[in-house]
């Protein structure tokens, strides 16, 4: 039972991230139809500023300012910078392909994501740079019930994920820029005789959804420790799966999809084999692929015929 | 329907992308193909006191094959800074001037096959440095054979590697056969373990290394579990969970040193007080710092050694810190150009097969390896053993 349990605490905390990383890829997708394959690595960047924080406000044995302000200095200087890398992303690479046919702006994804690799390999050097959240919190305070635990990091990661989720449903379902940003899913034309402004609105999805990627980047660094150029890459296609999974363009399914697959993972490396995870992960994927491609909360798109 | 096919394409395009990600990347890196460093013969006064005789100038290039981007990188970037500042010193000491040529092959054998072929078409190429994996070797063999290329890898352990197929083919670490039963006796023996759980990380170095440990394990009556795991994985939590309270020991032969730093810090996280047991991929005092973890090394620390200290100090300002692949690259590096040298002062030209004869016959009092260096008829390095270390308030403690 209480391995059931502690396989929950882990798969929690490892949707909390794919579920933050998938929420980037499916509003893009909800708006432009695009697959923002470079997503990834905007995560990678935002891993990055986070450690540039922490390494900059004294390192994790000596920081110079409180855990609390520190924490929340890495996630918001992660934020901004990722959500900045976000925005130059869709205008350089996507913005001048945009009625462009949809593979261009795909292949454009996947060169973004590449020179970010090679650029942060270039600038960064190839180097594990580590968190060392150990030397900041000890591993062992935290939750105890009996046997299972939860480590304070897990609980911080966990709750600024359902923070952020929560940040997001309502500004998507409460406020007009929300409003603005369903209609442009809707129908991008009608959206624009209505008198949306269409570009700025895609500006501001690209924005948040790297914000996202960016705050993902951080929770991993703090409990997962390690960051690296290459980083980017298997984060976001597994992100790409929580969003396929969860029904590509909705929201709440990329949150569900995420969850899914962090629990995916934890539970065949812990009752099948850690040697299968990634096999049972995509596996997965196809398998919705094939018998609802729609995903858990999308919606079946309608052929006229 | 359309929106699916579109996903669908998108899929395949992303898993082809996954599938050959080292292929694709080749395109915006091939600058290290054929990156050519001179190095000036700066002849200083020391230098001048050793000088040449050789009527022959010495002159030459050496290549280095080395996973310098891709996954990899943080090894080849290690491989090719102590590789370069072999040069650099071997220039400055001697008076010659060798060059460098980089090679960059992502770990990966065909990009491997693809730099070989251009070392050989080289001509100026008499020795080659790497590469650095198993596997990459096997796919270079026959090329460098066929050439009558000599090369020395600092890294590449497979056991079969040695086996008589490839005769210009040198390493100076010891093989895998070596290690597995040297860090299995000591979990026995030293450590008094019972159980064992064993996980690989799914390179052909790691499961080799499981395999033979865990075969010397077993034959010492130790009861072993395999899991494995790939390097990519940044959560290790649900593995971890697995880790049974009657397991003494968690034996990683992994290559990657911050895997295994979150690796102990997710079984303090969860209360397991199993002993951390690592292989020479993880030493790497800057990386892996787990508390009363052990690790196995091909040589002592290098900056446990007094011979060395102006050396590790040449590299930190340089290049900063380093882990477990560097210094072998600088023994290999040295050893292709200590073997070409000679054949200069002999006022010989040294060509290819002039270098082979020349490795397999060095015969170096001391290296920085802290062990002399002679090269068995098979291209193993004589005399190599594994040390075992322990990690006591950050530091490295040699336990054996």
């Amino acid at each position: 039972m209480e391995f059931l349990l502690q396989q929950v605490v882990n798969g929690l905390t490892l949707g909390s991230v794919y579920a933050l990383i998938a929420l980037g890829y499916s509003m893009v997708y909800g708006i432009l139809k695009l697959l923002n394959f470079a997503h990834g690595d905007v995560y990678m960047v935002g891993a990055f500023a986070g450690y540039a924080v922490l390494v900059g406000l004294g390192g994790p044995a000596d920081p110079r300012v409180p855990l609390a302000v520190l924490f929340l200095l890495m996630f918001l200087a992660a934020m901004l910078v990722s959500g900045a890398l976000g925005v130059a992303i869709e205008r350089f690479a996507y913005r001048p392909l945009r009625n462009a046919p949809r593979i261009a702006p795909l292949i454009s994804a996947i060169g973004v994501s590449f020179f970010l690799q090679n650029a942060a390999l270039l600038v960064l050097g190839a180097r594990f740079r580590t968190y060392g959240t150990a030397k900041m919190i000890d591993p062992g305070t935290g939750l105890h019930w009996g046997p299972l635990r939860i480590s304070l990091v897990r609980i911080i990661v966990i709750v600024s994920a359902v923070l952020l989720m929560v940040a997001l449903q309502v500004l998507v379902k409460r406020t007009r820029l929300g409003k603005a940003m369903r209609a442009t899913a809707i129908d991008r034309e009608a959206a624009t005789m209505m008198g949306i402004d269409v570009d700025t609105i895609i500006i501001v999805t690209f924005f948040i959804g790297s914000v996202l990627a960016g705050a993902a980047g951080v929770m991993v660094g703090l409990v997962f420790s390690r960051v690296y150029h290459f980083m980017g890459f298997v984060a976001g296609l597994k992100g790409f799966t929580a969003a396929v999974i969860g029904g590509i363009g909705s929201i709440p399914g990329a949150m569900l999809g995420g969850l899914f697959i962090g629990f995916a993972e934890s539970f065949s490396a812990a009752y099948i084999s850690s040697t299968f995870q990634n096999l049972i992960v995509f596996l997965i994927l196809i398998a919705f692929m094939l018998i609802r491609p729609w995903g858990l909360l999308g919606t079946p798109e309608l052929v006229k015929v | 329907m359309r929106r699916t096919t579109g996903i669908a394409f998108a899929l395949a395009l992303a898993l082809v992308a996954a599938a050959c990600s080292g292929g694709a990347e080749t395109t915006t890196t091939t600058v290290g193909g054929a990156t050519t460093t001179t190095q000036g013969a700066t002849t200083t006064t020391q230098g001048a006191t050793t000088t040449t005789q050789a009527p022959v100038a010495c002159v030459g290039k050496i290549g280095v094959m080395a996973p310098i981007t891709g996954p990899a990188a943080s090894i080849g970037e290690e491989q090719r800074n102590w590789a370069q500042l072999a040069v650099d010193m071997f220039n400055e000491e001697n008076g010659t001037s060798f060059e460098m040529v980089e090679g960059d092959t992502q770990l990966d054998p065909a990009q491997a096959s693809t730099v070989a072929q251009q070392f050989v078409a080289d001509g100026d190429i008499i020795a080659v440095v790497g590469p650095a994996g198993s596997q990459e070797v096997e796919a270079v063999g026959p090329i460098f054979t066929d050439a009558s290329m000599p090369f020395v890898s600092m890294s590449a352990t497979r056991e079969s590697l040695t086996d008589g197929t490839s005769p210009t083919f040198f390493r100076v670490v010891p093989h895998d056969g070596e290690q597995g039963p040297t860090d299995a006796r000591f979990m026995a023996d030293e450590l008094g373990a019972k159980k064992v759980m064993i996980i690989d990380d799914q390179t052909s170095y790691s499961t080799g290394l499981a395999d033979t440990t865990a075969a010397t394990l077993e034959a010492s009556g130790v009861d072993v579990t395999r899991e494995s795991v790939s390097q990519d994985q940044t959560d290790f939590s649900a593995l971890v969970s697995k880790i049974g309270d009657d397991v003494d020991v968690v034996f990683l032969p992994w290559q990657i040193a911050a895997n295994a730093e979150v690796f102990g810090g997710q079984m303090a996280e969860q209360g397991k007080d199993a002993v951390l047991f690592g292989s020479d991929g993880l030493f790497s005092p800057g990386d892996f710092t787990i508390e009363g973890a052990y690790v196995s090394s091909f040589a002592p620390d290098i900056r446990g050694i007094p011979e060395d200290a102006e050396l590790v100090a040449a590299y930190e300002e340089q290049y900063g810190d380093f882990g477990t692949f560097g210094p072998p690259t600088y023994a290999a590096m040295i050893v292709a150009l200590e073997a070409a040298k000679s054949i200069c002062d002999a006022g010989a030209e040294p060509t290819r097969e002039a270098v082979v004869e020349a490795i397999g016959s060095i015969d170096l009092p001391s290296s920085v390896l802290g062990i002399p260096i002679r090269f068995a008829a098979s291209g193993d390095i004589e005399g190599a053993r594994f040390f075992i270390f322990r990690i006591e308030g950050g530091e490295y403690v040699l336990v054996k």
